[in-house]
């Protein structure tokens, strides 16, 4: 008993191991993605991560497109976040890989480069691309193939809280002009005004995000073009002086509670419980949000943003390279991403649809919040994307969390951290 | 052994067949338990050996690598930490709990009434220890808002985040693997049973202290059942995962100060597709748990005293 999930932990370990070693001696390969759509009965496993709510909409698209195909059943497999990805890399190492895979960014190359994915350029006899943004497809290319097809954006921004200000009376800041110097100033008056009870700004320093914003205004980006790490350490360094002076001055919470929160669901943060006046966060998850706070939130442009801002797919959609129906797994990744009847389902859930006209046909049905994320996404002026994370890099973020509890709690010099993280990150894509 | 012999005398004198009949019955019985043997642990367990000396990523073939897993164990700093708090998570946490469980066994010997009760409650938490639930319910104890807090706030002093504060957070598991004493408590308790009253009461009339007798009669009678419990215990606590993997979140943070030797395996193995590595790292915890257990025995010859 005591040590109960450690043996089965060791027990799926084994599996893993022993299913691997069988998959390196038969590494049986996948079906012909152009071939037609076969008219006998297709079973396809189809699986994302996601909260309840996606999971309803997602079973409905499904009964959407089955209905109209007949001979093909789809069997739904979902999970939350963390779980997802240790699940997908044993049945993936398993050779039993779902059909149809949802990923992020940050995995895409890892499964990409190798060779879990099926180059998507192969199956365009079943899956259209022409009314996806070219931007936003890019996005989904590794090496020059389309592993994967993103299905919405979004974008980095910081969420007020309106009420409160109003409440402290302090003027909304105008996110056209403002600076970090601002928000630090502005969120020094809230903490004041409310003793205390309500801090300024929510920290932060826990997602990919932020690092690549702020590598941006600086001129610089998180990786180059060949995948190294590019973020000078000074600028890095200087990220974390301004987490670490947020809190030191009672502008931000305690690093304790702030480590609390990073862990916990969204629900918890400071955004969503109204006890932080800013924070930041990918601007479709302002309905969820607002939702939990029950106050009036409104999106504000990042300061100093210029063009550093960018549009990050929320998600792709991917096809496993060992996938015995290809050809059907691709018909349902078009049905999710071009019918405007897939679309009125899944709304911006998966982030605001990258193909315009079934984004223009939603538009109109969207709740105020979803119609809020819409309008920031179009009125935000933004760069060209980052680079894909490299193949190695998928754990950024836990490294990322990891030095900044060391800058937190002051055991490390943000200079120190930032050289030591960069340190490290290269070593992962070093090692992959 | 004996069950087996003596079922053999009765088949023998029965009707007399040749041995090895009895035999390959007894071998098919026991093929289901072989097969699982050899399939699920065996084999898996021979696999992570020859894993060991490649580069496994889950996705394509592995690549041997020679001692590469080895050398990079060396310049490894997170390996060296991981090493660090599971040292020091056994050294204070093992000591501790088997005082405790000592302690605790020697009061309820003293055959106070409700005995069975006081017995089951002590052993419940060793029963829950390691589920996901407390774990789960540990957090929200210590946590900055949690009920430890509020009640130091009743009696006027200010807490902290304890699992969120890395100077503290790994005291949190200590205390949680203390708190699982019931397990070795019962054995104890069982073994206090087992030493004649006659010493005591010897004792007793030579005017000894209660001290001097437990040094002298109480744990040289225990010291196989200490021994044993010692052995046993060190061996759970360099097992321990599930606390610390809930408690942080899969993280083994905050700053990795609960970095369980078998977390930063995981990690390695599922977050970093680092099979490999990860399987070299569990051979080298399990020759330093052989180490450990080695060392034990042989310090046993100094002090454990067996009375036969």
């Amino acid at each position: 008993m005591h040590h109960a999930m450690s043996r089965r932990s060791l027990l799926s370990l084994g599996i893993g191991l022993s299913a691997g070693a069988a998959l390196a001696a038969c590494g049986g390969g996948g079906g012909d993605a152009g071939a037609d759509l076969s008219t006998d009965p297709v079973e396809l496993r189809f699986t994302w991560w996601g909260s309840d709510a996606r999971h309803q909409r997602t079973q409905q698209v499904i009964d959407l497109f089955t209905k109209s195909h007949s001979n093909i059943t789809i069997k739904g497999e979902f999970k939350e976040w963390n779980g997802y990805w240790d699940s997908l890399a044993t049945t993936v190492a398993a050779g039993d890989a779902p059909d149809i895979i949802q990923m992020d960014e940050l995995y895409l190359a890892s499964y990409a480069e190798r060779g879990a994915l099926l180059d998507l350029g192969a199956a365009s006899k079943h899956l259209t691309t022409t009314d996806i943004d070219a931007a936003a497809l890019d996005t989904g290319k590794v090496d020059g193939k389309q592993y994967a097809i993103p299905t919405g954006l979004a974008a980095y921004s910081i969420v007020a809280n309106i009420d409160l200000l109003n409440q402290y009376k302090i003027a909304v800041p105008d996110d056209t002009t403002w600076t970090w110097d601002d928000l630090k100033a502005i969120g020094a008056e809230v903490s004041k005004a409310s003793g205390g009870k309500v801090t300024g700004v929510q920290s932060w320093g826990f997602d990919a995000g932020g690092i690549n914003i702020w590598a941006r205004q600086a001129g610089a980006s998180l990786y180059d073009d060949a995948g190294k790490v590019a973020i000078p350490p000074t600028v890095l360094a200087a990220y974390w002086q301004y987490l670490l002076d947020l809190a030191k001055q009672g502008i931000a919470p305690s690093p304790s509670v702030t480590i609390e929160r990073a862990g916990a669901p969204l629900d918890q943060s400071g955004t969503a419980t109204n006890t932080s006046a800013f924070g930041t966060w990918w601007n479709t998850q302002l309905t969820s949000l607002s939702a939990a706070s029950g106050q009036n939130l409104k999106l504000l442009r990042l300061p100093g943003a210029a063009e550093s801002s960018y549009y990050k797919p929320s998600m792709f959609w991917s096809v496993s390279s060992k996938s015995k129906h290809p050809a059907e797994a691709a018909a349902f990744v078009s049905f999710l991403l071009n019918t405007t009847e897939a679309g009125d389902v899944l709304q911006t859930d998966r982030g605001v649809p990258t193909n315009a006209t079934v984004r223009a046909a939603i538009t109109p049905k969207l709740a105020e919040t979803d119609k809020a994320a819409a309008e920031f996404l179009d009125t935000l002026k933004v760069g060209a994307s980052p680079r894909v994370t490299p193949n190695g890099a998928s754990d950024i973020e836990k490294i990322l969390k990891r030095h900044t509890e060391d800058v937190l709690f002051e055991r490390q010099t943000p200079q120190a951290s930032a050289e030591a993280f960069i340190k490290e990150l290269q070593a992962e894509i070093d090692a992959a | 052994m004996s069950a087996l012999g003596e079922l053999h005398r009765l088949g023998s004198t029965k009707t007399g067949p040749p041995r090895s009949r009895d035999n390959k019955a007894a071998f098919l019985f026991l093929l289901p338990w072989f097969a699982g043997l050899l399939l699920i642990t065996a084999g898996p367990v021979a696999a992570s050996f020859v894993l060991g000396f490649t580069d496994y990523n889950l996705l394509q073939p592995p690549e041997f690598n020679g001692l590469d897993n080895v050398e990079r164990m060396i310049g490894d700093e997170r390996l060296h930490q991981a090493l660090g708090v599971t040292f020091k998570y056994v050294l204070i946490s093992v000591p501790l709990q088997l005082a405790a469980a000592l302690g605790l066994a020697m009061l309820l010997d003293k055959g106070l009434r409700g005995l069975a009760f006081y017995r089951s409650a002590f052993y419940l938490p060793s029963l829950l220890g390691s589920s996901v639930a407390i774990a789960v319910l540990w957090r929200q104890i210590f946590g900055a808002e949690g009920l430890f807090n509020q009640v130091l706030a009743m009696v006027g002093v200010s807490g902290r985040g304890w699992i969120s504060d890395p100077d503290t957070a790994l005291s949190t598991l200590i205390v949680l693997n203390v708190w699982t004493f019931g397990a070795p408590m019962v054995i104890f308790l069982a073994g206090l049973r087992q030493i004649p009253v006659m010493y005591y009461e010897a004792a007793d009339v030579d005017g000894a202290s209660k001290w001097r007798q437990f040094v002298r009669i109480t744990v040289p009678l225990l010291s196989p059942i200490i021994f044993f419990n010692l052995v046993l215990q060190i061996i759970h606590a360099f097992q321990s995962f599930t606390q610390a993997f809930v408690v942080s979140g899969g993280t083994g943070g905050p700053s990795d100060s609960t970095l369980f030797y078998t977390l930063y395996l995981y990690q390695r193995g599922f977050n970093n597709f680092d099979m490999g590595y990860a399987s070299a790292l569990a051979w080298l915890l399990l020759l330093i748990i052989a180490a450990f257990t080695a060392v034990n025995f042989w310090a046993a010859k100094h002090w454990v005293f067996y009375d036969d």
